[in-house]
């Protein structure tokens, strides 16, 4: 073989090579195993598509609450919340200045934003709203990157130790589905939290809508939540950035503060 | 709102932060590489011989960087086993997810170096002996170089630019959240990558060549350009910052918690002892006479573009969304995303450098432009 030969059949042989790694690249994962969203949503598993036709919302009566924790627990129990991490929760503040001052409660969770900014960020498709607007996390298919909790401006997203990955509230789509309501709504003592079909106007959270003015929380960052909340304080509408306080006497005593993350505040 | 007449009593909970010390190393390293590709390029693709000695070398640093960078986005994952969910699915989302489009850049930019790498040192490596390379044939690598590197070039700025852009996107954090974030990325990408060169060149030229001499035209050469990286990057965080700080919406309350909180370590640290103080070095001719204070311009550099990425990073996550004040991290010693993690990265990084500063004939390379033919 001259030099010219032995050169075309070097080249011959990488092009074949490439050709097949390619094509052995390609056809590894089947056709299905490459998907546009992930296999759940694929497979039109029910709890994946959710109730067609319907968007489920919630409505906070603030006037109502008394911050008494217990959809906090509920929510806990029902869900089986790890340790230290919430879906839901009650924070208190301290509005106004003495000798004028009152206390306001202020119940949140997981808005199942309209427009969820930790929806569109997710790269691997494990995250995204059914077709009833609730926002859930596919726990088998989330590689715990952390960019949804990033992303949501309401801090309503965190890791699970036990699963490992990103996860948040799910409006209790197991119980939607069922005909119940959320563990916090019905758990809440005074009927603040009220849930329901937002596409019926005869549901209960339509008449309320359409009844008193009402508000969301953050409203500028454009995520169109679908929680609102009637008599929401304007002091405390934009969870704004607030001095030092007193939150942390109680973590401080437990070592909590010592963690990975903390609050600074003291 | 004013601040005081606000109390955040009870039952405020620590929210989750998932970006720990992994983070900032690895914006690090894509910055750092993708800037001395962009180095090499000068005498590769835009012809600018005076670069030439290095471009080799600067080539094969950029390529040892990227593929040890993304270690640290693995590392830094909850659920590491489960890497291959990135590229089988959620593809919808690639318009809107800037995470996503890392599937595509972090395969191809590195595979790209690779070969432009081997087409350049082609004639050097023990396999083409035997077959003696031609004009014809080493115009056309030549030609074949300068083409990778023209398509490299938007690679290398994509590679480090959607990093900002992944950071930039998060309109819930204000020290995110500016559409400046992908080019102030690359900027003091750029100031790191030549810092890291300063400080790699002279060691590789003294110890591990046979020519054994230290550029020192090259090194001032290298400490003037950090200088005008330097400009550019100040330059584009005064917009930034005038920008966010005091005609905004109230972001700007966070930003001005945050400035004023982390003063020291942001304006003095960061502004002026690791950028202000390398830029005076490379623009004075007394400071860039001397080789240490180069040496020193170009350390101080690249540390001050790692705090940045920290500051920006850690920072931006300190920012509370719903709970008051600012959040602390301390990043754990062992285990993933860890102080240990990143030395281990770092160890990576040295052992690639070594091996492939090993398997390709940098050293042949550069010793066409410092030694004589009858020298060697």
């Amino acid at each position: 073989m001259d030099e010219k030969e032995s050169k075309q059949g070097r080249r011959g042989f990488v092009k074949k090579t490439t050709a097949l790694l390619g094509a052995a690249v390609l056809a590894a994962p089947s056709a299905k195993a490459i998907s546009l969203t992930n296999p759940g949503r694929e497979s039109g598993d029910a709890r994946y598509i959710g109730q067609e036709g319907k968007r489920f919302g919630m409505v906070i009566d603030l006037r109502k609450c008394v911050g008494c924790q217990a959809c906090v627990s509920a929510c806990k129990s029902e869900n089986k919340i790890p340790k230290e991490k919430f879906r839901t929760y009650v924070p208190e503040y301290e509005l106004g200045s003495y000798p004028n001052v009152h206390k306001a409660f202020l119940p949140q969770l997981c808005n199942h934003c309209a427009e969820p900014s930790c929806v569109s960020v997710c790269p691997t498709g494990a995250t995204f709203a059914r077709k009833d607007g609730i926002v859930v996390v596919d726990s088998e298919v989330c590689w715990g990157c952390g960019y949804c909790i990033n992303a949501c401006p309401y801090d309503k997203r965190y890791f699970n130790p036990v699963t490992n990955v990103a996860d948040k509230c799910t409006l209790c789509a197991h119980r939607i589905d069922h005909g119940l309501l959320p563990a916090c709504v019905e758990s809440c003592v005074g009927g603040a939290r009220i849930s329901g079909d937002l596409n019926d106007p005869n549901s209960a959270v339509s008449k309320l809508l359409s009844m008193y003015p009402t508000t969301v929380l953050k409203p500028s960052s454009g995520t169109k939540p679908r929680v609102f909340y009637i008599a929401l304080s304007g002091e405390i509408q934009g969870l704004p950035y607030s001095p030092k306080v007193l939150d942390d006497m109680a973590r401080k005593i437990d070592g909590m503060t010592a963690r990975e993350w903390s609050s600074k505040g003291e | 709102m004013d601040f005081g007449t606000l109390l955040h009593t009870i039952s405020s909970i620590t929210p989750d932060r998932p970006w720990g010390i992994d983070i900032p190393n690895y914006f690090w390293f894509t910055g750092s590489s993708a800037a001395a590709f962009i180095i090499s390029s000068f005498a590769h693709v835009f012809g600018m011989k005076e670069y030439k000695p290095i471009a080799g070398f600067s080539l094969l640093l950029a390529f040892v960087l990227l593929v040890a960078a993304p270690m640290n986005l693995i590392d830094d994952l909850r659920q590491p086993g489960r890497i291959m969910n990135f590229f089988f699915y959620g593809w919808e989302n690639f318009p809107t997810s800037p995470m996503k489009w890392g599937v595509l850049l972090l395969i191809a930019y590195p595979l790209l170096i690779l070969v432009e790498a081997l087409v350049l040192y082609r004639p050097y490596f023990g396999f083409s002996k035997g077959v003696v390379r031609n004009k014809e044939q080493q115009e056309k690598d030549h030609h074949l170089g300068v083409l990778l590197g023209a398509i490299g070039i938007p690679l290398a700025l994509s590679v480090h630019g959607y990093t900002g852009y992944i950071l930039g996107a998060v309109h819930a954090i204000p020290l995110f959240h500016t559409p400046l974030m992908p080019i102030l990325f690359l900027a003091s990408a750029m100031v790191s990558g030549t810092g890291l060169l300063i400080i790699l060149l002279p060691i590789f030229q003294k110890f591990f060549t046979d020519f054994k001499r230290i550029d020192m035209a090259m090194m001032q050469r290298l400490a003037r350009l950090l200088s005008w990286f330097v400009v550019i990057d100040l330059v584009i965080r005064f917009f930034w910052l005038t920008f966010a700080i005091t005609f905004n919406n109230e972001e700007k309350y966070a930003l001005k918690l945050f400035f004023g909180e982390n003063f020291w370590e942001v304006l003095i640290v960061d502004y002026v002892i690791c950028l202000i103080v390398p830029m005076i070095i490379g623009f004075t001719n007394y400071f860039a006479r001397s080789f240490k204070w180069i040496l020193f311009g170009g350390i101080l550099s690249a540390i001050g573009v790692w705090i940045f990425r920290w500051n920006t990073v850690i920072g931006g996550q300190s920012i509370g969304k719903t709970t008051p004040f600012l959040l602390e991290y301390h990043p754990h010693l062992t285990g993933f995303d860890s102080i240990l993690s990143v030395l281990a990265n770092w160890s990576l990084l040295i052992a690639l450098v070594a091996l492939v500063m090993v398997i390709f004939p940098w050293d042949k390379e550069m010793a066409n432009y410092y030694v004589t033919k009858e020298e060697r």
